[in-house]
């Protein structure tokens, strides 16, 4: 069975022997010592893992924002090693959203300015991504407040407009960097709800680095990372025998 | 399931960049106040000092041209009456411009032919190079070059055997003076030299002989009260002097005004005259000055009142009328105000745009200290963005697009400081010149060169601010953008 899915499905994102190594203040810290993964299009794939133990690293370097020390990435089977600054700059821009833990919207802007800074920059019209922003926006419920600025909303609402955010372009690839950790039980549960609901109704290829538990029942497979190395790789149909067996 | 087709990312127009960055500026207006603030206090003083010094030299060459038509009169008194001094006569000529009144003058009294007139003009426009050279040495130098030598007394000295030798050893020895020419050409000068000494002696002698037709003259005794009734203009034009009739009509206004004054004064020199303002201004006899009474006539009805009780007592300047009491004394003041301008302003003249050395220093200084305070502001302004800069990586901006906001925001707030600057450095310098030369600084506002100040100076705040901008901006732009957001 899995096999069979492998087989029709494309690799979209491929890591050969990815290391990233930081020298602070002399002390050498080797985040990553080696990853060799494959993820395919279409997938909800969790990286769990201990804080420190190099996921964020991980993230940046398939996300293209970091370049890695050593390895090589490929991104739908194009190195990123290779890619011109503004070939860089449009992968980020159309193929790749990206959420981060804090958020990370411009302060300056109303929720559908931060929404639709993407298609700003990849030059589409104003009244074409005004009217995107507004149908984003609605996706994750936040139509209402689409002049708001950041800081007269909720985290939730500040994360739904990031997910928003990064569905500016239709990328295919989404890339959550813990994008439930600041937030509550009910808001990281309608979080999660969204992302769901984006991978399987628009089919987008969703990697998300988490502690969240809940993750689990809704990822296709998940991913251990611990010192900088993948400790295992599972389906989720597998972890729940897991747990089912320890219970 | 959609392929990844990588492209080039389009750059954005540039009404869309302008866009963002008033948006960003908006946003944070109280932090773009401040920077705003540092970059039109530096501005300020840079302009003020410009300002400053573009009043002060304006109404310097003013000071100096009201002098000079002030003092037409003590000009020619002194023209008619003494030939003058080589070395003055030296000056005069090399001054002329050829076929110009002085120049035509010179040829008319002295009787040279035109040739000789050229030869003289020619080898008094080079001495004049040389003694401006000898007259800008210090005294420790120059009495090594010449020894006690002054004027044309040089030129004598140098034609000298050892005196010759001693100059050129000691122009060896000092390395820091650069002579004007080389030594051929004052060789050659030297030599020439007799030739010009004897046309400007005859030049002297003519002028003298012409003087003294003009004293031997009816009514040529006292020159001043003879050109105040304008008696002998006909006189001195025949003897050979340019005399043009406008001039003497300028000469003998002069005149009467020295000669009323002189009356006036005359009474207050009397205890009679001493005592009448002394009573009125209630002070002692002994301390009323000309200066107390010419303060005193200003105001019209003590004038009046001035004139009523000379009548009274028979005192020198009871035939002047009130108005013109009143009208000499503002002749004083405007004296008075002209010798204070002309004091203040003598420093003025040497180094770039008038300023004096001391004040170029100051100035590049200043522009040094307004470079490091924008730098500052500019600075802090970029690195507390890292985080924003980052994300808009994130998104897709490219680098072009973040270096143009930040130097495209810099550049703006340059420009709005630089304007408020400017215009509180103009005001600030207009009312220091106002409270140190009065009217005659409003009346010499030199319009054209202050614009142009004033938009150096806001070319200075902008070129500043975002010369400032650009390190941070590409240094921002280049990095990664993790580690962007790492870094703060």
């Amino acid at each position: 069975m899995a096999e069979e899915k492998q087989n029709e499905l494309r690799v979209i994102i491929r890591t050969i022997d990815l290391k990233k190594h930081y020298v602070k203040k002399g002390v050498l810290t080797e985040a990553l010592r080696g990853v060799d993964v494959e993820i395919f299009t279409g997938e909800f794939i969790s990286v769990m893992g201990p804080s420190g133990s190099g996921k964020s690293t991980f993230f940046n370097m398939i996300g293209a924002l970091d370049s890695p020390t050593t390895g090589r990435v490929f991104i739908d089977e194009v190195d990123v090693a290779q890619m011109t600054a503004e070939e860089l700059a449009f992968l980020r821009c159309q193929k790749i959203g990206y959420i981060f833990q804090t958020y990370n919207l411009i302060q300056y802007m109303t929720a559908l300015e931060n929404v639709t800074t993407p298609m700003v920059f990849g030059g589409l019209m104003p009244d074409e991504s005004r009217e995107r922003g507004m149908d984003l926006l609605d996706l994750v419920g936040l139509k209402d407040r689409w002049h708001h600025r950041p800081i007269e909303m909720s985290g939730g609402q500040q994360q739904r407009v990031a997910i928003a955010r990064s569905l500016a372009n239709e990328p295919g690839v989404l890339l959550c960097d813990e994008p439930t950790a600041n937030l509550d039980l009910a808001t990281g549960q309608e979080i999660l709800d969204i992302l769901r609901r984006l991978n399987e109704q628009k089919g987008v290829t969703i990697i998300c680095a988490t502690h969240d538990h809940r993750m689990m029942d809704i990822c296709d497979r998940l991913m251990w990372i611990r010192d900088g190395r993948i400790e295992r790789i599972a389906e989720r149909e597998e972890v729940h025998v897991e747990v089912g067996s320890i219970e | 399931m959609k392929r990844i087709e990588i492209a080039d990312q389009p750059r954005l127009g540039f009404v869309r960049v302008v866009g963002v960055t008033v948006d960003g500026i908006r946003y944070r207006l109280f932090r773009a106040a401040v920077t705003v603030a540092v970059i039109a206090v530096a501005v300020a003083f840079l302009m003020n000092i410009l300002s400053e010094s573009l009043i002060k030299r304006e109404v310097a060459a003013r000071t100096r041209g009201d002098i000079e038509a002030r003092r037409l009169v003590q000009v020619w008194v002194a023209r008619l009456s003494e030939p003058g001094s080589l070395e003055e006569l030296l000056r005069e000529i090399a001054a002329a411009v050829p076929g110009g009144d002085a120049y035509r003058e010179a040829a008319a009294l002295s009787g040279l032919s035109g040739e000789e007139m050229e030869a003289m003009a020619r080898g008094c426009r080079t001495a004049a190079v040389y003694l401006d050279f000898f007259n800008s040495l210090d005294y420790a130098r120059r009495r090594s070059l010449v020894y006690t030598a002054a004027g044309t007394g040089i030129f004598e000295r140098l034609r000298s055997g050892p005196g010759r030798q001693a100059f050129l050893q000691a122009l060896n020895e000092l390395k820091s003076i650069r002579f004007v020419t080389s030594i051929e050409d004052l060789t050659a000068f030297l030599e020439r030299w007799p030739d010009t000494r004897r046309r400007v002696k005859q030049l002297r002698e003519g002028r003298r002989q012409a003087i003294e037709k003009v004293a031997a003259a009816p009514g040529g005794r006292d020159l001043l009260t003879a050109l105040a009734e304008g008696s002998i203009g006909e006189t001195v034009r025949s003897a050979g002097f340019r005399f043009d009739p406008g001039i003497e009509t300028e000469v003998a206004r002069q005149a009467r005004l020295i000669l009323d004054g002189r009356t006036v004064e005359k009474a207050v020199s009397m205890p009679e005259g001493r005592q009448l303002v002394a009573r009125r201004r209630d002070m002692l006899p002994a301390d009323v000055t000309a200066a107390v009474v010419w303060d005193f006539l200003s105001d019209a009805g003590n004038a009046r009142w001035y004139r009523d009780r000379l009548v009274e007592l028979d005192l020198p300047g009871a035939e002047l009328s009130a108005d013109h009491l009143t009208e000499l004394a503002e002749q004083w003041r405007q004296g008075e105000s002209l010798v204070r301008a002309e004091h203040l302003t003598m420093d003025m003249g040497t180094g770039w745009l008038g300023l004096g050395r001391r004040m170029s220093w100051l100035l590049m200084v200043s522009m040094l200290v307004c470079g490091i305070g924008i730098s500052n502001a500019m600075l802090m302004t970029v690195t507390e963005r890292f985080r924003e800069i980052a994300t808009m990586k994130c998104l897709g901006a490219l680098d072009g697009f973040i270096m143009v906001v930040f130097v495209l925001e810099s550049c703006f707030l340059g420009f709005v400081g630089g304007i408020f600057g400017s215009i509180l450095g103009n005001l600030i310098g207009l009312g220091r010149m106002c409270a140190a030369f009065g009217a005659r600084a409003l009346l010499s506002i030199p319009f054209a060169d202050l614009s142009v100040g004033t938009m150096s100076a806001v070319g200075v705040g902008i070129a500043l601010a975002a010369i400032a901008a650009v390190y941070p901006a590409l240094k921002a732009a280049r990095l990664a953008p993790m580690e962007a957001m790492r870094i703060e």
